[in-house]
């Protein structure tokens, strides 16, 4: 917001309903696609068991020899693993990291798209043509099969890292949509406008054209994060990066590794971090599906 | 003398298409002073909307030049070219497009405030509520917070013309500004722009095929006729009106359906030969109007394009017959 | 005898913010051989009157009471109480419609003459040969060459071509009445001119009766023998169409009439209606137009007044102060409103 329209909201306490009055509307509007809502709350959910959850519950590393694979019970639901550890303590700190780096994944990736998208479609010509080729030697590569051979050279050993490579897969389609939508937007009248009013490059793409692709912006960020989870889970699974803390990636190598598959008290243990993963990446494939009705102005009245 | 506010010089602007090479404006020459309104009509395809973005500095002419104050604008650059950017301001047809929809009015009017006038907090406010009062949306405040689905067409269009405003501009080009709003509400609309040239000496442009809304709207200025990217008539608009001097106006204002039921009922009619307009992607020779004109006399008019001359009466037309007659086409015709 | 009479109908659409009413207790009627024109701001419900009188509206609408009678002489129904086939008869062989020539109004892929057969054909006309010699007795009729037209896609042909093929296209199966949607909106000025010429030479050669729609008042003052001005909802006036232009007494009509400045003659006083059309889903109490009348008093708040009877027996407006209205106007001579209040 630029300082001008932010003092004025600020003075006008008239802003604040309307802020208000967005979210209800907001909500309304999400009700109104019941797998939408069903998402929305699925996601806040699994936000709240990674990362408030672990600061409420204390944590329960400790290796206990007596409770081995123990049945799931009143103290421990899941039952535990390999080294009678509770599963559900270990599902509720397995999920910050791996969440944690899809949302950076998915971020990197958004942000690579908008500028190099923006870019090739404002600027034109030999760049516009470059920026299309990289982007579309990137969609073609397979990319598990990438990221598993940059995954096993460079062994990124914080999810920070991590992030990094799986969002260097993930930019291209975005950018594709982004270049599209901002070649459509810069023959707009309102984009015209703004030209001849001298606004400059920065306002146009930030205030004028960003705005109006945010349906495509979130959703692809919603997507892009199922993609790094997913992504995430394959190389842990084949134990292709350190193998340190807690994470529901993690908690399957292991549960594999160590034969889990051969007990049958184990199914918990094994199903645990499963259904985690699985019903995390279903509350988000949902809030997609709902943001997108959300977004699109036809379905609204 | 002084030169003119802004002036096209003989500017053509020619595309090329799968089809091959159109030419959408043909040696249009154009020069409006200070606080003029004027009106392009003509029907679509005949180079008006062209004419009003290379008027607006938005289209680079393929060849002639733009002269703003004398100079010639695309050979300004950074801060002249910026200064000349401002001065020009579109009002444009669709109420629906011309207004960012995720952005409330007064994040529509407080950029250019803060860029160029350096107004922010409690100044840009006084700014955008007496923007707002100028442009006939009142009481102002109620409209800071709109955003554009929550106007009618009528005060999206005002919006538009508020943000024009922003930057004090010397002329204003509205293309078809008032075609999309509704009948009843277009008469203020115009008056409101019309009041800009009078009071705040902005020249003013409309673009549009109604020559009723340009009779209107220019009544104090002039009119100007294209016809398959060319001007045929530049004249005062009273006399253009009633006693039009090219062929094709005079076909045009006989064609006319007026809402007046005798009036409309006893017009005199042209009737003209050819009922379809040439493409443009084949331009008859000479006189482009010559196969449907009534006038047409073999030998001449597809042979020579005609330029504009002048008539008595301080009117311009292309028309070798009404040249050579010193008549406009309406007496010619008898249709007066 | 009317060809068609409506009486009291009223068509409401269902929205989530609560039923619209969008028509509210029409009623005229439509003689052989007659046009009438309905004119009013968008919004005004001109368009919802004109496909409800088919019963062509989208499915959020709702008929909620009223009538529509056809009667040609020789067959006389209900329209509200036919079922689905015989309403698609009526739609077409008695009744057809005639849409912005838009290239949306066409099947893009297909070319003119399946679209006539597929017209024909839906219709009941089995008979290939007797399709193609009727389409080419219409296109002749539009003055269109067959032989060109026939065997063109819908985009090959220009805006004014378009126009007069779904002309000839309403006119396949003969129908007494014609409903007309904004026919010459979006078309040039010359092209207009020939649509509306040729639309009063094929209405003097068939003699079907015409209902047509505009925002456009002139194309009415060209082609109406009377008028409804349509405001909120509900006709408030109804007139012949020297009456309307020249003797308004509604004073929405009025304003109309004042905001369309003119070519010829004297410019006059025009001005725009101030405000806006009412929300018709909340409409103020009173007489709709209140809130926008400059010859509003105290009373209009109160009452919505009825259709009555003013100057003379054909001509009614829906207003208290229509006596105001010829009062403010001055004298009754042919000339237009704008030149009367200037």
């Amino acid at each position: 917001m630029t300082a001008a329209t932010g003092l004025v909201d600020r003075r006008d306490v008239s802003r604040i309903p309307a802020r208000l009055a967005g979210v209800v509307e907001f909500l309304r509007m999400m009700s109104r696609k019941p797998v939408g809502l069903i998402g929305l709350i699925g996601v806040l959910f699994f936000l709240f068991l990674a990362y408030v959850a672990p600061l409420i519950v204390p944590l329960q590393d400790q290796v206990d020899v007596t409770a081995i694979y123990a049945k799931p019970s009143w103290t421990h639901p899941l039952g535990t693993d390999f080294q009678g550890r509770d599963v559900v303590n270990q599902i509720v700190f397995g999920g910050g990291d791996i969440i944690t780096t899809a949302i950076l994944a998915a971020l990197f990736s958004t942000l690579i798209a908008i500028t190099f998208g923006s870019i090739a479609a404002t600027v034109g010509g030999r760049l516009d043509q470059i920026i299309l080729a990289i982007t579309d030697v990137a969609l073609t590569i397979p990319q598990l099969i990438l990221l598993i051979v940059i995954a096993a050279i460079f062994r990124p050993s914080s999810f920070f890292a991590l992030a990094v490579i799986l969002a260097l897969l993930q930019w291209p389609a975005l950018l594709r949509q982004i270049r599209a939508q901002v070649l459509s937007l810069k023959e707009r009248d309102f984009v015209e406008a703004a030209r001849s009013l001298d606004l400059g490059l920065l306002h146009i793409i930030f205030r004028e054209m960003l705005p109006n692709m945010r349906s495509y912006i979130v959703i692809h960020f919603i997507i892009a994060m199922t993609l790094a989870i997913y992504a995430q889970a394959a190389i842990m699974f084949l134990g292709l990066v350190p193998l340190s803390g807690k994470n529901w990636a993690i908690m399957l190598y292991f549960a594999y590794n160590q034969g889990a598959l051969f007990f049958k008290d184990s199914f918990f243990y094994l199903m645990g971090p499963i259904m985690a993963i699985a019903l995390f990446q279903l509350s988000l494939v949902w809030l997609a599906s709902g943001l997108e009705d959300v977004f699109n102005p036809r379905l609204r009245n | 003398m002084t030169p003119p506010l802004i002036e096209l010089d003989r500017v053509s602007r020619t595309y090329t298409t799968p089809a091959g090479t159109i030419t959408a404006v043909d040696d249009v020459s154009l020069q409006l002073g200070e606080s003029e309104t004027i009106c392009i009509v003509g029907e679509s395809g005949c180079g008006k909307t062209t004419t009003g973005r290379m008027l607006a500095g938005l289209l680079r002419p393929s060849s002639g030049r733009l002269l703003f104050e004398g100079a010639d604008v695309w050979e300004k650059k950074g801060k002249d070219l910026a200064r000349f950017r401002r001065a020009v301001q579109l009002v444009h047809q669709d109420p629906y497009a011309s207004l960012n929809p995720t952005r409330t009015v007064a994040q529509t009017l407080a950029p250019p405030l803060a860029k160029h006038k350096k107004a922010h907090g409690r100044a840009a406010r006084a700014a955008m509520i007496s923007l707002l009062e100028r442009v006939g949306l009142t009481p102002p405040a109620d409209f800071l917070l709109k955003y554009p689905h929550q106007l009618s067409g009528g005060q999206r269009q005002r919006v538009s013309i508020a943000r024009a405003l922003t930057v004090d501009p010397r002329i204003i080009v509205a293309d078809e500004a008032v075609s999309m709003v509704d009948v009843s509400i277009r008469i203020s609309l115009l008056d409101l722009l019309h009041n800009l040239s009078t009071e705040f000496h902005v020249t003013t442009v409309l673009i549009t095929h109604d020559l009723a809304v340009a009779r209107y709207f220019a009544r104090k200025g002039r009119i100007a006729v294209m016809y398959l990217g060319r001007v045929v008539e530049l004249a005062n608009t009273e006399p253009l009106v009633s006693d039009p001097a090219h062929p094709y106006s005079t076909a045009l204002i006989a064609a006319i359906p007026e809402a007046d039921p005798i009036i409309t009922r006893t017009k005199k009619r042209v009737s003209l030969k050819g009922a379809e307009v040439p493409s443009l992607l084949n331009l008859p020779p000479g006189c482009v109007f010559h196969p449907r004109c009534p006038l047409f006399e073999p030998g001449l008019c597809d042979v020579v394009v005609p330029q504009l001359g002048d008539l008595p009466g301080g009117r311009s037309v292309a028309c070798h017959v009404a040249l050579r007659e010193r008549q406009p086409a309406a007496e010619l015709l008898g249709v007066r | 005898m009317p060809v068609l009479s409506v009486r009291d109908l009223s068509i409401e659409y269902r929205t989530r913010r609560g039923p619209v009413q969008a028509v509210r207790d029409v009623t005229f009627d439509l003689e052989q051989g007659e046009t009438i024109a309905i004119i009013g701001e968008s919004g005004s419900g001109k368009t919802t009157l004109a496909v409800g009188l088919i019963r062509l509206s989208p499915r959020s609408a709702r008929i909620t009471k009223g009538e529509i009678r056809y009667d040609d002489g020789k067959r006389a129904f209900d329209v509200l109480s036919l079922d689905s086939e015989r309403l698609r008869r009526f739609r077409w062989a008695d009744c057809a419609m005639v849409f912005q020539a838009a290239l949306s109004a066409f099947n893009p892929v297909i070319t003119i003459w399946e679209q006539f057969l597929d017209t024909g054909r839906a219709h009941g006309m089995g008979d290939k040969h007797k399709v193609h010699d009727r389409t080419r007795e219409l296109l002749d009729l539009v003055h269109l060459d067959p032989k060109r037209v026939l065997s063109a896609y819908p985009h090959e042909l220009s805006g004014g071509m378009r126009q007069r093929v779904l002309i000839a296209m309403a006119l396949l199966l003969d129908p007494r009445i014609v409903i007309l949607d904004e026919p010459t909106t979006a078309l040039d000025i010359l092209t207009q001119r020939a649509i509306i010429d040729l639309l009063r030479e094929l209405r003097g050669r068939l003699g079907f009766s015409t209902i047509f729609i505009s925002h456009d008042l002139s194309i009415a003052a060209e082609l109406a023998d009377r008028m409804l001005t349509m405001y909120a909802g509900r006709v408030v006036e109804r007139a012949s169409v020297d009456d309307l232009f020249y003797r308004p007494r509604h004073p929405y009509s009025v304003g109309l009439m004042r905001a369309v400045p003119r070519v010829s003659g004297a410019l006059g006083s025009v001005v725009s209606i101030p405000g806006s059309p009412p929300d018709l889903i909340r409409l103020p109490p009173g007489c709709s137009y209140y809130p926008r009348c400059p010859f509003h008093v105290e009373r209009c708040l109160e009452e919505d007044p009825p259709l009555m009877q003013v100057d003379t027996p054909d001509h009614e407006a829906a207003c208290i102060r229509w006596e105001a209205v010829a009062a403010a106007l001055g004298s009754d001579a042919e000339a237009p409103v704008a030149e009367k209040l200037a």
